[in-house]
């Protein structure tokens, strides 16, 4: 459990980390919080020949509030969003947080790193889905915003280019209102989840709208459930209502399998944490 | 004895050190011009391996050398247990290095040496292993089967060793029972995972080599490693330093023991080997995998009768040190704290294509409990008795001490020779409340229950030393392993009472077998019990001569002495558990453990609790998370600790501790163990609480662990939607 070998640089800015990106080429990697990418490392999962660490950069830290919303810096903490004071459906963003690896992890890891890694597990990534959330990302030659939809492709795979860097999230300023709650399952306190689910929506008089619900772990990539988010749509989350959606949802999800966990049982979860969720949100909101 | 300080709870002398960092473990020890050691460990389970390419490794700038199966003595590893060593085990001992075949994922099959470690992982990528790979067995029982691949083909079977166990007319007994109950049960691999990885110095001498990082075994690690080097023993010298867990798994004899003192003779520079956690779990013993089919025969008024069973035991790849003991301890251990007319045990020791075993803390009486305490709650519901009535009218009385079962010429005795199992059990039950826990249950909690023996106190014997110097502080010297347990506090405990001296006037040196001339280690939770009254004695004839010589007793000089056991003795445990289980996720939660434990004395308190504490964790692990799977391949699949699931606190449930004190009359000290107690029953009545909260018709809890995903198929199997 010792690294390969690797080049290493310190970035001095992000201008600077975007050039060194450039210029090492297809199998270099930006070093933040190191939380996903120390372990493969040393496990030798992942070699890549140059690692660029951006972790010290002041200029990826913190988070400011424009005209598009909450925009947080690739470097914002776990810890961070989970003792921020955020409100609405933004508080899905310290539920998610809050779920994340053990204390000592959430102090190091960063949104940046867990959105560009892209763990089918992540808690990070369904929250951002269920905000209609979007990715800034940067290259040398300029920058674009992609919504967290379409940023997800596989598991492991982004659409960022190579020479490319997550440098923020953008949270719509229409998440300040509304709720959300998140729910998942894992064997032990702290581990990957089997099955995670994000939910957010607008509630007023009683009716929901605009309603999200995304699964974590279940397929390559965090999904939402589409026929479900419909079944509650102007609707009041009444009892039947989130059995309904619950069992829509695990009726329709494709789970992934892997040896220790049967796509029956990760089906099985996300009914119980669809509902679970479900009734925190309604409980929320009361 | 006046028991000033024996009796009471000594802080572990090494605790605040150990607690600031202080602690000096062998990953710490760096020597002035060291080598680094990796081996290259075969990727798959079973191939020819027609050669070893080490020319790129070579090529790689900082590689000092690479030693495959051609440079090393064509040695084996022995037994070191042994009544426990067959002829045909014999035959299946595994060499230094993979030698024409390989046997299991993680077989060291080449061992690189560099300038540091880095280069030196960057090497072992580099040996290239031409392989021909072979069809494996996937299943436990099967392996044991005339056609199954073969691991070892020159032996002609994978069935290493077949023994039976048979008290009474069971054929008799079973016709004449109103109730039968037939079961297979499984208990999956697991390993004890201490949190120090095991690791080696090694540093060439003038005439030999000195190794530190020995724990548990050290004076039989110095032999054998001596005689496999062909060295003299006095030559070989080993060093434990700070040990951060041993569970039975750290410090028995391994390759790489042999390889890494090996390689600093060659290279006549110190070489440094440290064991990474994903080699740990392919490369140090595993323990547990086990197959049993039990049939229980009982009266309908709930009293036990007899006991007829098979079961094939997991030897892995190769016979490791433990010989055959794993397949051998499940038999002396299920038929338990109870009476029965007859019983007939079957157990095979079967060798698979996968990690060789050894003994893990508990080991062979921790399955044996699982799997007689699930079939008698089995029993239990057929015969409609509470669990707890059914255990009241078979246990054995206190009246009935001293307890044998005569198994014939062929086998030595199970002799309980004190306790009160039925007493303690009751006590068990009061001081837990089990009556108003039955009343008050919820749905989906369950209760589970346990009585079980354990072996303990594995002798020859012990040799110890005492000397009181003139400033009054004694030093003792005794052959013992410190895994963490805190035995030389308690040793030091022993030593302070019988001298008149202050605990912290006593010195206990058991570290290095240059200083400490024999020992036979810990494990088996001999050392309070062997070494204690060594070292009892010891003080007590240094008393008697200093008197006889009317002499101080600092005038007296060394006095040794030796403590003798010709046979190991039993002791009594016995658990509740009580669990939640959540039918929608399948999840267990241990809510509540009550852990009851027959130590004979209680030197110190705190340590014994501690001790039964820590074994209840890992038992409870072992019920419900801890497992290392194999795929169809034979490949692990837990390679990581997060993939073998060790609980962490938010996992731990409320503990409880009883001590009972029945003092045992053969020893000075009137000791039993206490360093596996915790374990035995823990098990068992976790399963059986898991399946007293599921429904009636979902309680088949057959195999561990109790996983969410297992526990879940359980409830939906019934048949029972989650609630609404």
């Amino acid at each position: 459990m010792k690294a390969p070998p690797f080049a290493y640089a310190r970035a001095e800015s992000v201008a600077d980390a975007l050039a060194l990106l450039a210029e090492a080429g297809d199998e270099a990697k930006l070093l933040a919080g190191g939380q996903s990418l120390l372990p493969l490392l040393v496990h030798r999962v992942v070699r890549p020949t140059h690692l660029v660490d951006i972790d010290g950069l002041d200029e990826l830290g913190g988070s400011t509030r424009d005209a598009r919303g909450l925009v947080l810096g690739a470097l914002t903490r776990h810890a961070e969003l989970e003792r921020a004071q955020l409100e609405g459906r933004e508080r899905l963003l310290s539920l998610a947080a809050a779920q994340v690896g053990h204390v000592p992890i959430r102090f190091r890891g960063t949104l940046g790193g867990s959105v560009a890694h892209a763990d089918p597990a992540a808690e990070l990534p369904v929250a951002l889905l269920a905000l209609d959330a979007e990715i800034v990302a940067r290259s040398s030659s300029g920058e674009r915003t992609i919504p967290a939809r379409n940023f997800f492709l596989g598991p492991f795979t982004t659409a960022l280019a190579p020479d490319e860097a997550v440098v923020a999230v953008v949270v719509p300023e229409s998440a300040r209102r509304g709720t959300a709650a998140f729910a998942e399952f894992a064997p032990r306190a702290g581990d990957f989840a089997l099955a995670s689910v994000g939910v957010a929506a607008l509630v007023e008089d009683g009716r929901t709208s605009g309603v999200r619900i995304v699964l974590g772990a279940i397929e390559a990539t965090p999904v939402r459930a589409t026929v479900a988010e419909d079944l509650l749509e102007g609707e009041a989350l009444a009892v039947a209502a989130i059995a309904e959606a619950a069992h829509v949802a695990a009726r329709d999800c494709d789970p992934i399998e892997d040896p220790s966990t049967s796509a029956t049982y990760r089906r099985a979860l996300v009914r119980h944490l669809v509902r679970d969720a479900l009734r925190t949100l309604r409980g929320a909101d009361a | 004895m006046t028991g000033r300080i024996v009796g009471t709870s000594v802080s572990r002398a090494r605790d605040a050190d150990l607690l600031t960092g202080r602690g000096r473990f062998v990953a710490d020890l760096d020597l002035p011009g060291q080598a680094w050691a990796r081996v290259v460990r075969s990727p798959v389970p079973r191939a020819k391996l027609s050669r070893v390419g080490v020319e790129d490794a070579l090529a790689l700038p900082g590689v000092v050398v690479v030693l495959i199966a051609d440079d090393v003595p064509d040695v084996r590893i022995p037994i070191r247990v042994s009544f426990a060593a067959t002829e045909a085990a014999a035959q299946v001992l595994q060499p230094l290095l993979a030698r024409n075949a390989v046997r299991y994922v993680g077989e060291p099959v080449a061992l690189v040496l560099a300038e540091d470690p880095w280069t030196a992982e960057d090497a072992a990528e580099l040996v290239i292993l031409d392989l021909e790979l072979e069809d494996v067995s996937e299943d436990l029982v099967a392996s044991a089967s005339e056609g199954a691949p073969r691991v070892h083909a020159e032996l002609g079977t994978n069935v290493v060793h077949t023994a039976s166990t048979r008290f009474g007319d069971v054929e008799e007994a079973f016709a004449g029972a109103d109730v039968i109950v037939r079961r297979r049960l499984e208990l999956p691999r697991q390993t004890g995972v201490p949190i120090e990885t095991r690791g080696l110095v090694a540093e060439p001498t003038t005439d030999g080599v000195t190794v530190w990082g020995a724990a548990k075994v050290k004076h039989f690690n110095r032999t054998a490693t001596a005689e496999l080097l062909g060295l003299d023993p006095g030559s070989v010298r080993l060093v434990e330093v700070d040990v951060g867990g041993g569970f039975g798994v750290r410090g028995e004899l391994y390759p790489e023991d042999v390889l890494v003192p090996l390689a600093a003779l060659r290279l006549g520079r110190p070489v440094k080997w440290i064991e990474d956690r994903s080699e740990h779990l392919v490369a140090t013993n595993h323990s547990r995998g086990q197959a049993h089919d039990l049939e229980l025969a009982a009266t309908r008024d709930g009293r036990l009768v007899a006991m007829r069973g098979e079961h094939w035991v997991d030897q892995g790849a190769y016979v490791r040190t433990h010989g055959v003991l794993p397949t051998l301890l499940p038999s002396s251990h299920l038929p338990g704290p109870y009476v029965w007319e007859a019983f007939e045990l079957t157990a095979h020791a079967v060798l698979t294509n996968r990690t060789p075993v050894g003994t893990y803390r508990g080991p062979g009486m921790t399955e044996a409990a699982f799997v007689r305490e699930r079939m008698l709650d089995v029993l239990a519901a057929e015969l409609a008795l509470d669990p707890a009535e059914l255990r009241r009218r078979n246990l054995i009385r206190a009246e009935s001490m001293p307890f044998t079962y005569d198994l014939g010429p062929d086998a030595p005795p199970i002799v309980y020779e004190s306790g009160d199992f039925a007493g303690s059990f009751e006590r068990l039950l009061d001081e837990a409340g089990y009556e108003e826990l039955r009343r008050e249950a919820g749905e989906g909690v369950g209760i589970g229950i346990s009585a079980a023996v354990e072996l303990i106190a594995i002798g020859p014997y012990e040799d110890a030393s005492v000397a009181v110097a003139a400033d009054g502080r004694a030093t003792v010297r005794v052959g013992v392993g410190s895994l963490g347990q805190g035995v030389e506090t308690v040793l030091a405990q022993i030593a302070a009472d019988e001298l008149g001296l202050a605990v912290e006037a006593v010195e206990v040196r058991h570290h290095d077998t240059g200083d400490v001339a024999d020992g036979f280690g810990s494990y088996a939770s001999r050392s309070t019990v062997v070494a204690g009254n060594a070292v009892a004695l010891a003080c007590r004839a240094l008393r008697e001569r200093a008197a006889a010589e009317e002499s101080e007793l600092a005038g007296v000089g060394e006095v040794r002495a030796r403590f003798e056991r010709a046979h190991p003795s039993y002791s009594f445990g016995a658990a509740l558990s009580v669990v939640s289980v959540d039918a929608e996720t399948g999840r267990v939660r241990p809510l509540r453990h009550v852990v009851l434990h027959d130590v004979g004395r209680a030197i110190n308190p705190a340590l014994v609790e501690g001790q039964l504490v820590g074994a209840a964790m890992q038992g409870i692990a072992g019920a419900l998370s801890e497992e290392l799977p194999y795929d169809a391949t034979g490949q692990p699949l837990a390679r990581s600790l997060a993939d073998y699931r060790v609980p962490t606190s938010e996992e731990a449930p409320v503990f409880e501790t009883i001590l009972v004190e029945h003092p045992v009359a053969d020893n000075p000290l009137g000791v039993k163990g206490a360093g596996e107690a915790g374990i035995v029953g823990a098990p068992a009545a976790v399963a059986n609480a898991v399946a007293d909260a599921l429904p009636a018709d979902a309680h088949d809890v057959l195999a561990l662990p109790l996983t969410p995903q297992r526990v879940h198929a359980l409830v939906t199997r019934a048949g029972r939607p989650p609630t609404e």
